[in-house]
């Protein structure tokens, strides 16, 4: 037996290789498998976070913002300038560079923490046997006695639509327009579409994002999202709602798409590019044989347990590949979780409290649960917003616009869920998140000293605005 | 009610299999913290 592992984990993205380095930390013999290689045969470390999702993502949105904010906003600065140009292929290649440094960065990390990586495609055999499949065709059995599968997702195709690789493309052809297009559609207002629809946005191109839900951003509180849908469109992106792609057609170097609208009739809408960005699906493809006992439900995630256990002992799925939230941290932490539980330790995560960010700007966050749905579950609850407009640290920053939405339980003052659109929405729904890790009231962040000036401060009249108790706002009356 | 634990707290309480109920919070409201568990732990020595 050539090789004999304690865990054998197969992906490399946030969920595997988190998984992978914490196993080996807890002293098991870890490795892990990568198919993953680029355009030269190397292979890419990081999965579809590092590679082609979070991360080259942020670049374009952080790089592209930059620009907005040096055409339109500098001037109310009595900053004055001839002229700004963006160099796209620029902005993309140091894109890329952060993405090498990011995925070299983990083959560091294997290295540094004794992580055995094999380069190659994994399957999962009966009694935990593991297959690589090797770049140039041998093949290897690997033994093990834990497996734990990480393989993640990719972007859903839709038939009206077939991608090209130029013309329509997805979310990882996206991230790597050399210029500007002049008219972009996205198919597709969910975190993908309105990320990418943005970049394109703010450099000049003409967005339509059609999205077939009537609900802008259902998922998210519903105030929240009529705030983000009225600021977008303030941007000057044409979000269609109730827009159902029927057909598509290339001509020349156009791309003439049908959508049937709410009313039933029938637009036709003509694009340089189309990202086609209506969902992720999770990826299992060549991984399993028919005799290994994973299972899967209907929808194709493999089935598991709270502690994602498959139906096989000693065998698990952690990330996209599983349910729940389809997010890097969601899969970074049922990684650890599993590690620990290989490892003889507890392992718990706590699935009520994941946030959800979206990266636009303002940027979209949220932790626990949105007004709508505390409704239907018949919860009786109370809940205070605050205006970043009244926000001194805000307006010094020239960044007014969205609210901060804190929601308690009526009769505990337990906090359920905090919804943010504005400045640093993440980095105020993580507070919010640590204070609900601690079963926090409204009270406990009330009597908690913010300093002066912050966005945080915007939490924190929220907080007090839940009692009626703002200082910066007129507080509304109690019903 | 249950008692609300601190994360680090549910952790070792699950790991030493401690009923978080017999455990006195210090804590804001009872909260029962790591130090309460801990403290608890060393007290009563698993069996």
């Amino acid at each position: 037996m050539a090789n004999q592992f304690d865990v054998v984990v197969i992906g490399a993205g946030p969920a595997g290789y988190v998984c992978a380095i914490r196993a080996a930390q807890l002293g098991l013999k870890t490795a892990c498998i990568e198919k993953w290689t680029d355009d030269k045969g190397k292979t890419k470390l990081g999965g579809t976070c590092l590679n082609v999702g979070c991360i080259p993502s942020k670049a374009l949105l952080d790089s592209s913002h930059k620009f907005v904010e040096a055409q339109k906003d500098f001037k109310l600065h009595g900053i004055n300038h001839s002229g700004v140009e963006m160099d796209v292929p620029q902005m993309v290649a140091r894109k890329d560079k952060i993405v090498d440094q990011l995925t070299g960065g983990v083959g560091g990390l294997f290295k540094a923490n004794k992580v055995t990586l094999f380069e190659g495609a994994g399957k999962v055999l009966a009694n935990k046997q593991i297959e690589l499949t090797k770049g140039d065709g041998s093949v290897e059995i690997i033994d093990t006695k834990n497996v734990v599968i990480a393989t993640g997702s990719r972007p859903v195709e839709i038939p009206p639509t077939p991608t090209d690789g130029d013309l329509i493309v997805d979310s990882t052809g996206a991230l790597q327009f050399q210029e500007t297009p002049k008219r972009l559609g996205v198919i597709g207002a969910g975190v993908i579409g309105l990320e990418l629809g943005s970049v394109w946005g703010r450099l000049g191109s003409e967005v339509i994002v059609l999205e077939a839900m009537d609900r802008f951003l259902a998922a998210a509180d519903e105030q929240i999202s009529k705030e983000s849908l009225k600021i977008f469109k303030k941007q000057g992106l044409d979000i269609r709602m109730s827009a159902r792609v029927t057909a598509s057609e290339i001509k020349g170097k156009e791309v003439h798409v049908t959508y049937s609208d709410a009313d039933g009739n029938d637009n036709v809408v003509v694009f340089d590019k189309l990202i086609v960005a209506v969902g992720r699906r999770p990826y299992t493809e060549s991984l399993l044989s028919p005799d290994c006992g994973v299972n899967m439900d209907e929808r194709g995630f493999i089935f598991v347990d709270e502690h994602c256990a498959t139906d096989v002992p000693g065998v698990y799925a952690i990330g996209d590949v599983v349910r729940g939230p389809m997010l890097a941290h969601k899969g970074s932490e049922e990684g650890i979780m599993v590690a620990d539980i290989i490892a003889g330790h507890v392992g718990h995560m706590n699935y009520e409290l994941i946030p959800s960010v979206i990266y636009t700007h303002p940027e979209i966050a949220w932790v626990g649960k949105t007004e709508q749905e505390l409704k239907a579950e018949g919860v009786d609850y109370k809940m205070g917003t605050f205006p970043f407009a009244a926000s001194g640290r805000a307006l010094a920053a020239n960044e007014k616009e969205g609210m901060v939405k804190v929601i308690s339980d009526v009769k505990s003052d337990r906090i359920l869920g905090i919804h943010v659109v504005g400045p640093s929405a993440a980095e105020l729904v993580q507070q919010g998140v640590i204070a609900m890790e601690f079963a926090a009231s409204t009270e406990d962040l009330a009597l908690t000293i913010f300093s002066h000036p912050t966005l945080s401060e915007a939490l924190h009249e929220a907080v007090l605005a839940v009692d009626g108790q703002a200082i910066h706002i007129a507080n509304r009356k109690r019903r | 009610e249950d008692p609300i634990l601190s994360p680090a707290a549910r952790k070792i309480a699950e790991e030493k299999g401690i009923d978080p109920a017999a455990i006195a919070g210090t804590g804001k409201g009872g909260r029962v913290t790591k130090e309460d568990v801990v403290r608890h732990a060393e007290a009563k020595p698993a069996a």
